[in-house]
Order: structure tokens, then sequence, then C-alpha cells
């Protein structure tokens, strides 16, 4: 039509088609009037027949046929739910999606209470059928710049067929007749690979399935265990060091630390050299608040299994301590505390001193909330029998950050929490502390003597500037 | 300052001594009193007054203030009967007081940040009533001589008679004396005695001969120091110290200090501690060497393990059903 705009194209930018001064405030785009965007059309769900309507031919129900014929209905409904259906458009086939819900429904009940109807050719349909529904290409994000940590994620428009799938296999997989000897054959690691990467769908409650089917097929394939953790480990790795997303990170981690939980001892090395080169550089990503409790935990249960790893571990954590991101910093903080919640006092010693110089540090931020973390270690029972233990080394560490900020930080509560920490190294090591004070106080007298030498220094050569400048009548010698 | 000055102060100060003693009386009961009576017991001063010295300490106060305030606090405990509950406030008029004579007025802490940081209960205008009634009590204007008082003069005292080349530190001393203090039965000393007594062990320490015979000097200028009472409250200073300078750390034991933290802080504790969902995978011996394709490296060994045990690993360690 004559004189109407264009409509705008189908791409990946953000760019609002609304005036610049609408959607600008103090030159940055408000996430709020970014215009309504239309539901792009996810590949996913797309009807992939040539446009015909999808005939499904009833099927009676399982329950009202004979014992007997019941497996091989059980493998024609499997075949049935091999149809995909388009979710984008929701008004086509809306009888035939309700029928293969119900199907699914019904296959779902089926394999949790039957005994028997396992047979050998149900395994080759049975991962058919899910292969099928669940993997597919993810639909693409609504944006380029998508923020896992703000933005709303992405959901799966077929989930009432998906959900169903993956409730549908985990049963499969936990079912008392699976035998993973039979299934083997069909569940291999081109399937494992396409498994992992539907872990980076945007979909919390797909990932949520996916972690737990990947869960079970760790525990009942031991032939695929190696290849699963170096995917996995190819993948963080992916994600550390090239791309900085994928949006699983967190569902793979929760699986790693059932696994680290049951590794044998003593620790392969192997598993050591996952814990350094992947697990430590993990850190190092800017959105780690998404995964980070899973993170940390796993990071503890290594710790748990093997002391010994305490001083890489702690000594890596502290080469990636944040440096301009405060909430990294409270959540290294976090986990530090936790490490040191099972530490043995003789790991501790070892590292004692780098940890309490970024402690130190810690606790003179300016951004309080860090400095309020750091300081509640005191409040951890452990952690001050270790500090009490070996106050000679960690006191003249910390002596003078504390009782610098006890003067100068901005936030009271800090100073009353700083005060908490000076009293308790006062009752631990009394004359330590006081010959601390009295060091400081010195130092700082020096100090103030030196300032208040060379302002008068300056003084003087001004005056004597002055004097000179004023001899030759006013004319100021070069 | 020259000697002969010194030494006269030093007699006027011995004179006045006794007006500024706590009564021995109230000492003693406090000291017999058992902890938890309705009335203080003698755990409650010490650690009421290492508070003191803590609060002194993190405000930059001096040593003088923290003296005077501990014998304000001695000399009104063994006056009055006070209730446990009533002990903070005290020793913090008292502490107020006597940094109200002693700082200057720009390093003077105001008291709502003195009850804040010292984490009590009560009320600004509290406190200063409780000063008023202290103050009036003792008939405190500003100044009381203290063991303090002749630990300067003694230091002094030694420094113009002594060369260079020997020098008592003031700071040790001062230092020495607050850890006396803490413990509530110095203040039944003469402040003049305990004084000669810390300096007398000091120099012992460093062994000089010539500051020895200062304090011979001093003790002989003020007669009533007797040998039995330097040697009895040296003893006891003796002994004080050892513990004071013993690498054994007193494990803090009294009151637990509040730890208040803002909400988002709060929030985040100890928030990774949820409990696992997903069950724990145990790791075989016999792992792995079912797959040809995989990478691990096993000894062929293991090979026929696993297969008499069969790859199903449908063990118990986790559930068949969710």
């Amino acid at each position: 039509m004559m004189g109407d705009r264009p409509s705008p194209p189908r791409a990946m930018s953000s760019a609002p088609t609304t005036s610049p001064s609408v959607d600008k405030v103090d030159g940055f785009s408000r996430k709020s009037v970014r215009k309504a965007k239309q539901k792009r059309s996810q590949s996913s769900s797309q009807f992939r027949s040539q446009g015909k309507p999808i005939e499904l031919t009833p099927l009676p129900l399982l329950k009202d046929v004979p014992g007997v014929e019941q497996p091989e209905l059980f493998l024609k409904k499997l075949q049935q739910c091999c149809t995909v259906f388009d979710f984008m458009d929701t008004l086509s086939d809306l009888k035939m999606k309700e029928y293969k819900r119900s199907t699914l429904n019904e296959l779902v009940d089926y394999v949790t209470v039957s005994r028997g109807y396992l047979t050998e050719q149900a395994y080759p349909e049975v991962v058919k059928m899910v292969s099928q529904n669940i993997f597919r290409t993810l639909p693409p994000s609504d944006s380029n710049e998508f923020d896992p940590e703000e933005d709303e994620p992405t959901l799966e428009a077929s989930w009432p067929h998906l959900q169903l799938v993956y409730e549908f296999f985990i049963r499969f997989l936990e079912s008392q007749e699976f035998q993973p000897s039979i299934a083997k054959k069909y569940i291999d690691q081109k399937f494992v690979l396409q498994l992992l990467e539907l872990f980076d769908s945007e979909d919390p409650r797909e990932r949520d399935y996916l972690k737990t089917v990947l869960h079970r097929i760790y525990g009942k394939f031991l032939g695929l265990r190696a290849f699963i953790r170096k995917q996995i480990n190819n993948i963080f790795l992916r994600f550390v060091y090239e791309t900085e997303h994928f949006n699983g990170v967190a569902e793979l981690l929760e699986i790693l630390g059932s696994i680290i939980n049951g590794f044998a001892l003593p620790l392969k090395a192997e598993h050591k050299q996952f814990l350094v080169k992947v697990l430590i550089p993990l850190h190092t990503v800017r959105s780690l608040s998404l995964f980070h409790a899973q993170l940390a935990y796993c990071i503890v249960q290594f710790l748990e299994k093997d002391p010994t790893l305490t001083e890489p571990v702690i000594r890596g954590l502290l080469k990636f301590w944040p440096k301009t991101c405060s909430q990294k910093e409270v959540m290294f903080l976090g986990e530090l505390e936790e490490i040191l919640d099972v530490i043995e006092p003789t790991q501790f010693v070892k590292i004692q001193e780098p940890l309490f110089k970024q402690i130190s540090r810690c606790v003179s931020s300016p951004h309080f909330q860090v400095a309020e973390r750091a300081l509640y270690y005191w409040n951890n029972e452990y952690i001050m029998s270790l500090i009490e233990e070996n106050s000679s080394v960690i006191l003249p560490i910390m002596f003078s950050s504390l009782y610098r900020i006890s003067k100068e930080h901005w936030n009271p509560a800090i100073v009353a929490l700083v005060y908490n920490v000076l009293k308790a190294f006062m009752e631990m090591n009394s004359t330590l502390f006081d010959e601390l004070t009295a060091t400081y106080k010195s130092d700082r007298q020096r100090e103030k003597k030196k300032e208040k030498e060379r302002e008068e220094l300056w003084k003087k050569l001004e005056d004597l500037e002055l004097k000179r400048g004023l001899r030759s009548d006013g004319i100021i010698p070069t | 300052m020259d000697a002969v000055k010194l030494m006269k102060e030093l007699r006027v100060n011995y004179e006045q001594e006794a007006s500024y003693l706590p009564k021995e009386t109230g000492l003693s009961l406090i000291e017999s009193t058992v902890q938890g009576d309705s009335r203080i017991s003698a755990k409650c001063r010490d650690a009421k007054v290492e508070d003191l010295w803590s609060l002194t300490s993190f405000f930059d106060y001096t040593t003088q203030t923290f003296v005077l305030a501990v014998n304000l606090l001695d000399r009104f405990l063994a006056m009055m009967r006070i209730q446990p509950k009533h002990l903070s406030c005290i020793s913090l008029s008292c502490l107020h007081m006597a940094a109200k004579v002693t700082e200057e007025e720009c390093n003077l802490t105001p008291t709502d940040e003195l009850i804040r940081i010292g984490q009590c209960r009560f009320t600004v205008s509290d406190l200063c009533r409780m000063e008023k009634i202290v103050a009036e009590k003792l008939n405190f204007k500003s100044k009381a001589v203290t063991a303090l008082t002749f630990l300067h003069l003694y230091h002094q005292i030694t420094a113009s008679y002594c060369t260079d080349k020997e020098t008592l530190s003031l700071d040790k001393l001062e230092a020495q004396l607050k850890a006396c203090l803490c413990r509530i039965s110095f203040s039944k000393a003469k402040p003049s005695v305990l004084a000669l007594s810390l300096l007398k062990q000091e120099v012992e320490a460093i062994q000089s001969e010539d500051m020895l015979e200062i304090t011979h000097h001093i003790q002989r200028h003020l007669k009533q120091i007797a040998d039995s009472e330097l040697l009895l409250w040296g003893e006891r200073v003796a002994r004080c110290l050892s513990e004071y300078a013993s690498p054994e750390c007193s494990k803090p034991n009294h009151r637990k200090l509040q730890w208040i933290v803002s909400r988002r802080t709060a929030q985040n504790l100890h928030s990774h501690r949820t409990a696992p969902e997903l069950p724990t995978i145990p790791e075989g011996c016999w792992d792995e060497s079912e797959d040809d394709s995989c990478e691990d490296t096993m000894s062929s060994g293991e090979e026929s393990l696993s297969s008499s045990l069969g790859s199903d690993a449908e063990g118990p360690y986790f559930p068949l059903r969710l």
C-alpha cells in the first residue's frame, strides 16, 4: 500500500521503530519500551509435512485391549507419536494435537505401572519416538544480547507434547524392566551428543528434564560415561574460552555434582585435571551468578574427597579473584567460606597468607556488601578456631586494614562489625595486638610528621619565589 | 622537668593518692561474689573492663582515659550496690567522663556512637543521667591520681637520671599496667606501689643496674612503701604479666557479640547449603571398559570383571522411580 511504512525486517536486531527520543533515557534504550516482538517462528516446532492436515487413526486404549495384544499396540502408539505438530500455528490440527497429547499421557502411565510390556522391538521404537520429538534445532533467541540474568527466556511452544515425551522417557529409563544391554544399541554416543546440545535450550523446564535424563543415562550406561564426561568438558571449555554462551551450565554442573560425589578414592588424574582446567576457570565467566551455587557445590565435593586439592583450588580462586565486579566478589567470598568450613588445619596453614591478604583487601572494600561479607567470616566458629591457632601470622596481615577502616569507612554498620573483629583479635592475642597497635600508631605519627615537613618545605619555597620575584621590581626572573 | 621538681611532684601525688582509692571492703565484696548473683562479681567487672579497653583502643583514646575510667568505675562499684544489668551503662559513663577530661574535643566520640559500637541497649539520655550520678557520688571534677600518674613520674625521673644508652619504654609499661587493671585484685593496690612494682620488674628484665638504683631511691623517697608490700605486689604483677605474654591464646569467652548484617547479605548467607537433588552415582572400578570407543585407559584385566558383572548397573544406588 502506498504511503505506509515498510514492515520492519525480521532481522535479529532489537532496534525500535518508534522515534529515538521516546526510547532513550540518558542515551540508553529502555527495555520497557522495546516494542513488542512478533513471535519468532520457531523452526523447532516447524510443521514438517507438506501442509496437508495430519490425520492419525485413533487407536484403542491400552487398558481396553487384552494383555497379549498390548505390546503391539504399544509399538503402534509409539509410531503415531513420532508425528510432530506445529505449535506456532495455534489453530491448526487441534484435534490431532489433543489426540497425541492424550496418547502420550497414556504411554507415560503405561510405562510406569506395567509389567512385561518391554520387548526387544520396543527399544528402537521408543528411542526413535523420543528422538523425533526432542531432537531439533533450538528456537533462536529473541535478541542477540539475550541476558540470562535479566531477560525472560523463550519458552518452548510445543511444551504440551514435549513435556510428556520427556516424562515418558524418564519413566522408561527407570522402569524395572529396562535393560541397558539392549538399550545401548540405540542410546549411543550420537544420541548423547544430540541430547547435550539440547541443554542450550532457553526453556528451564526442558533443561530440568534433560538433567534427569542425562543423569539416568550416565548412571545406567557405564560405557558412555567417559564419553559424556569428555563432551561436557568440551562444552564447558568452549563456554569459558570461546562463546561465554550456554544456557545449561547449571544443570550440567548439578549432574557433575552427583558424579563427583561418587568418585572412588584415590581420585583419578583425569578428574583432578578437570577440576583445575575446567571448574576453576568457570569462575571467570560473566554470568557466574546463574550457576555459582552448583559450581561451588562441585568444588566443595572435590575437596571433601581429596583435601590435598585445597591448595591448588584456593590459589586458583585467588588468581581469578574479581577485580571490578562486586557481585562476583561476594559470590567468591561465599564459596571461600564454604571451602573453609571443610578445610583441614594442615591445609589451612599452607594457604593462610595469600588468603588473608585477599580477605584484608575485601574487608577494606568501599563496597559495603563485600566488606560485610568478608567481616562475617569472624562469626564462623570453625574459621575462628583456625584463626586463633594461627593468630600470630594472620593478625599482622589483617591489622592495618582493620584499623584503618575503623576510622575511615563510610558505612557505620561496617565500622560496628570491624569492632567485633578487632575485639576478637584483642582477646586472642593481646600482646601481639598491643605491639601492632603501637607500631601502627608510631608509623602514622611518622607519616604525619613527614607530611608536615613537606608542607613547610613547599611553603618555604613559595616564600622564596615571592621574595625573588619582588626583588627586581616586579619582573619575575626566568 | 628537673629531677628535684619531679621528686616534689611525686611526693604531692603520693600524699593525695589515698583519696582516690576505691574502698577496700567494697572491692573485697565484689571479689567474693559468686557469678549469677544479683550483685556484681569479679568476673563481671573484669569482663567489663576488658570491654572498656577494647573501646579505648578502637576510638583511639589514650591509656590515661582508660586508667581514669577504670578508677572511676572501681570507686563507684566499691561504694554502691549495683545490679549487673546496669554495669554497661556505668562503665560507659565512666569512659565518657574520663574521655571528656583527657581527650581533645575533636577526638571525643559522641555518646550515640559509643553506645552503638558498645552494642548497649540504653539511650543517650540514660548515659547522661548516669554520668551525673557517678560524678556526684565520687565528687569527681577533673582529675584523679592513678597508677598511671606514678608511672609517668617514675619514667620521667628515670629518664632524667639515666644516660641515653638505656631507655625504658613507656608504651610497654602502659600496656602492662592495662593488663593488670583488667583484674580487680590490682585495684586494691596503692597506685604508687603498683606502678613501682611494674617499674621494678621491667628494670629487672632489662637488667639495668642504674635503673634499679633509681627504683630504690624512689622507694626510699616515698617512705611508707615497705619492702614486703613491694614484694607482694611484685609477685602478683609478675604472674599477671607472664599470663599476658604467654603465646597461648585466651579464647574469647564472654558475651557473644552481635553480628548485624544488611538484609541482602543475610539472604545470601548459607544459600548454597541446599541438599543436592540428584542422587550420587558411584564411580565403579569396572567403569568404562564396556564401550570400545571409550577413551579411558583401563588395564585389560578389568575386561573380564565387567562382563561377568554385566553392564546393567541397575544398582540400588538410584531410584527406579522418580
